[in-house]
């Protein structure tokens, strides 16, 4: 099975197209011209192929292995029980979404 | 205040993708509206009337694959406008003060497709992979901002939304400026992309939208005409160089035309019923804004939308500010053949405006087949007709909110 590091390459290689030489793990994003915007929609394809979300809260990876530490941790809370709350419908009966005063 | 030129001209439009293309094609009655074929909008069966004037651009040739992913059909239309208006001006952006170069851009409905790709998604998919560039690609000042990016204009980068009045407003603002000597260089004027299936599919939950002639699809927009029964929905995007006239003479550049005023008002009263007193306003002050008398106008491209409010009024708002001489002025309706651009409609209209008074000719208001007394005046129908040496021309755009906008164009000698 393909590392993180290897999956992340995919992507860089096939959505940003960068040579596979210059995706080190010690690569910062801004040297491989990944700006913030770009980094968005990094985050964007790393969550469908790692199938994990990430939080909205801005993160600023500064290198990939920054990158692959943020998926694994979420891969591994992902793989937790419980570790995705449930959707909360404010037409489900008893939903607090919106308290009453 | 000094007089400003029209050096450069872009089009998008579903009547060919150059201004001499879509002056060509309007001059021959060539429709660009077609019935939406399912395999291209797949919601088009669900529509009351499955009917638009679509442009067609290579997109994937023309742009890079990161415009594609950060830019709107909207925007995509208007930076190749604009692109070509620059290319078309001879080098008016050579030497220029970047800090005294403005854009000046029109829509109706923006980024509609990319706002409508994300709804689906998020409802109508039951996902949350919403593309992560859906508001940088829906916002409506996104055009104007890649088209100031891509020639690093430092001035003013406005947007104006006054739905169908959008782009004429933009090229009269963008000529204040210039005509003031706060710019010497603007490009000015519409893009829009109104065709995601959420957006049609409201406009024909309005009821403004023309009913399909089973026979002649392409007829089914008929301004002016006693069966009219409603707007064509049309893309596109026209822009325009506008520069001091001094300048663009001194740098030998070729000028194209000349906006000579512009005029603005309020119905004050319904958010669609037009107004025929608020149309004449616009009328009048545009003759003032350009110090013209009426009998000065030799020919009008009319809002004529085909919708039964929209003509009658024009109709009557024409005779109230020309009396009896507005029987003796062509006036053409071009939307007949070209749809209704909404927030790019008035660029459009304004570039062959001054493409048929270069051609001296008067363009064709098509599919005018029913005589309508209340549509009483020359619409030049069925043909257009040569020889009409017209020096100056109106151009109208009335809008839903009841923003009227009218520009005046000379011919440019």
């Amino acid at each position: 099975m393909s590392t993180t590091f290897e999956r992340l390459s995919v992507i860089l290689q096939q959505s940003f197209n960068l040579a596979p030489e210059r995706l080190t793990p010690d690569a910062t994003l801004a040297g491989l011209d990944i700006d913030s915007l770009g980094t968005v929609e990094l985050l964007w394809k790393v969550e469908e192929v790692f199938r994990i979300t990430i939080p909205a809260a801005p993160i600023n990876p500064l290198t990939l292995s920054d990158v692959v530490h943020h998926i694994d941790q979420l891969v591994a809370r992902s793989a937790a029980p419980l570790a995705k709350p449930p959707r909360v419908s404010p037409a489900t009966p008893g939903a607090q979404a919106h308290p009453a005063t | 205040m000094r007089r400003v030129a029209v050096s450069g001209f872009g089009v998008v439009s579903p009547l060919g993708n150059s201004a001499e293309l879509a002056f060509a094609t309007a001059r021959s009655g060539r429709s660009g509206i077609r019935v939406l074929d399912l395999p291209h909008y797949p919601f088009a069966n669900r529509l009351s009337t499955p009917l638009a004037a679509t442009a067609h651009l290579d997109e994937a040739a023309l742009f890079t694959s990161m415009q594609l992913r950060m830019l709107d059909r909207f925007s995509l239309f208007a930076l190749f406008a604009a692109n070509q208006a620059v290319d078309a001006s001879h080098r008016a952006l050579a030497g220029l003060d970047l800090d005294r170069a403005g854009v000046f851009v029109g829509t109706g409905m923006g980024g509609i497709t990319s706002q409508d790709e994300g709804y689906k998604t998020f409802y109508g998919d039951d996902s949350d992979r919403v593309k992560p560039f859906t508001i940088l690609l829906g916002m409506h000042n996104a055009a104007a901002a890649w088209i100031g990016m891509e020639h690093g204009f430092r001035g003013p980068n406005m947007t104006y939304s006054t739905a169908c009045s959008s782009s004429a407003v933009s090229i009269g603002e963008a000529w204040l400026r210039v005509a003031s000597g706060q710019l010497d260089v603007a490009i000015a004027g519409g893009a829009e992309a109104p065709l995601a299936p959420g957006s049609l599919k409201a406009w024909c939950a309005l009821h403004t939208v023309a009913q399909l002639d089973p026979q002649e699809p392409h007829a089914s927009c008929r301004p002016f005409s006693g069966n009219r029964s409603g707007m064509v929905l049309g893309e596109g995007a026209a822009m325009l160089v506008l520069e001091p006239w001094d300048r663009a003479v001194a740098r030998g550049a070729p000028i194209l035309g000349e906006i000579l005023g512009y005029g603005l008002s309020s119905d004050g009263s319904h958010i669609t019923r037009p107004s025929v007193e608020g149309q004449a306003a616009a009328l009048r002050c545009a003759l003032q804004s350009a110090h013209i008398d009426a009998g000065a106008v030799d020919a009008i491209n009319a809002h004529g939308t085909g919708t039964q409010a929209n003509d009658s009024t024009e109709t009557a708002a024409i005779r109230a500010v020309f009396g009896a001489r507005a029987e003796h002025i062509p006036i053409s309706a071009t939307k007949a053949v070209h749809g209704h651009l909404l927030g790019a409609a008035g660029a459009l209209e304004c570039v062959l405006s001054l493409m048929a008074m270069r051609h001296a000719v008067a363009l064709p208001t098509m599919h005018l087949q029913t005589p309508d007394p209340e549509c009483d005046l020359d619409y030049v129908p069925g043909a257009a007709r040569d020889g009409v040496a017209a020096r100056t021309m109106l151009s109208n755009s009335f809008a839903f909110g009841g923003s009227n906008a009218v520009l005046v164009l000379g011919a440019g000698d």
